[in-house]
């Protein structure tokens, strides 16, 4: 019990890392870790930068709020289309991958994709996320996700940068079909912080690093 | 006295082939720590430069090159369009 214990405070902890809404590619030669824990379970991925369009991980999620299903995947994010602005950059994103799901001793083959649409100015943050997941005969999911940021002050290189931003998920696969979380993300460089209450009351916490 | 000034001339003129550049470039799309991080360390790998200062409040990228290296305007575009953003105006002081 304690081991078991230990295993999944050791797999919270690594994966909160992961699901991190910033973008899912750094720069050419970077190394990103983002960990995501909200009220669809606990995400971690590790992903490497190979080209300026390109990433390629490792992607691990615990699901929650519903079946506790286990993914391993690994997983390539690639940039779209980009939009390099004076005062802003817009972004189209996707991200796939393809492994193994687990389910109380069953195993099946998963695929998943999702797609993610941004705008960011150094004021406002919007970003737009459907995801498409096939997990064998276990489950097969679609859930949404939005998100509007507003910076309260402007930040610039080297200083912490604040936002204050609104997030609503809509899965209807989990026992909250529909969530609304208020959450502050803190990032200086490229260290980011987020954290969270759901409407569901359930605490978000995420972060982002990348070297 | 002619010697005076020639030598003179000599170490003007050496003086300026050695001497670092500053380059200054906007870049469009940089509006985050992680964007300028990107563009900063992409810079850093080039042989010719010392030096890389961001500021976000400008979109602006300086560059100080070594001691008699520069960096081409074409080659700047490149490493700029590299990190995925596009580069502006550049401004070059000795």
């Amino acid at each position: 019990m304690k081991t078991k214990t230990f295993v999944n405070l050791v797999f919270i902890t690594f994966a909160s890392a992961f699901v991190t809404e910033g973008k899912p590619l750094s720069y050419v030669g970077g190394t990103m870790v983002m960990q995501e824990n909200d009220e669809t379970g606990h995400t971690l991925s590790l992903d490497y930068t190979f080209t300026p369009t390109e990433a390629f991980g490792i992607y691990i999620k615990q699901e929650e709020n519903g079946k506790e299903i286990l993914m391993l995947t690994p997983e390539i994010n690639t940039l779209l289309k980009r939009w390099n602005l004076p005062d802003g950059q817009g972004n189209i994103f996707n991200m796939s991958g393809a492994g193994a799901a687990y389910l109380h001793g069953n195993t099946q083959p998963c695929l998943w994709t999702a797609f993610l649409a941004d705008y960011e100015s150094r004021r406002w943050f919007f970003s737009y996320e459907p995801r498409f997941v096939w997990d064998g005969d276990i489950e097969k999911s679609v859930w949404q996700r939005a998100r509007i940021g507003f910076a309260p002050y402007l930040a610039n290189y080297n200083d912490l940068n604040t936002w204050v931003m609104l997030q609503v998920d809509h899965h209807p696969a989990k026992h909250d079909h529909v969530v609304v979380t208020p959450l502050i993300r803190f990032f200086y460089k490229t260290y980011l912080f987020e954290v969270g209450y759901g409407s569901n009351q359930h605490i978000m916490f995420n972060w982002q690093i990348q070297f | 006295m002619n010697r005076k000034l020639l030598t003179l001339i000599i170490a003007l003129g050496l003086t300026s082939v050695v001497s670092a550049e500053t380059i200054h470039t906007t870049v469009n799309g940089m509006v985050c720590a992680f964007c300028a991080t990107g563009i900063e360390k992409t810079f850093r790998k080039q042989p010719e430069v010392d030096f890389v200062k961001v500021d976000l409040a400008t979109k602006l990228v300086t560059i100080r090159t070594k001691p008699g290296k520069t960096l081409s305007d074409a080659k700047i575009k490149e490493v700029v369009t590299y990190s995925g953003y596009t580069m502006g105006k550049i401004v070059r002081e000795r």
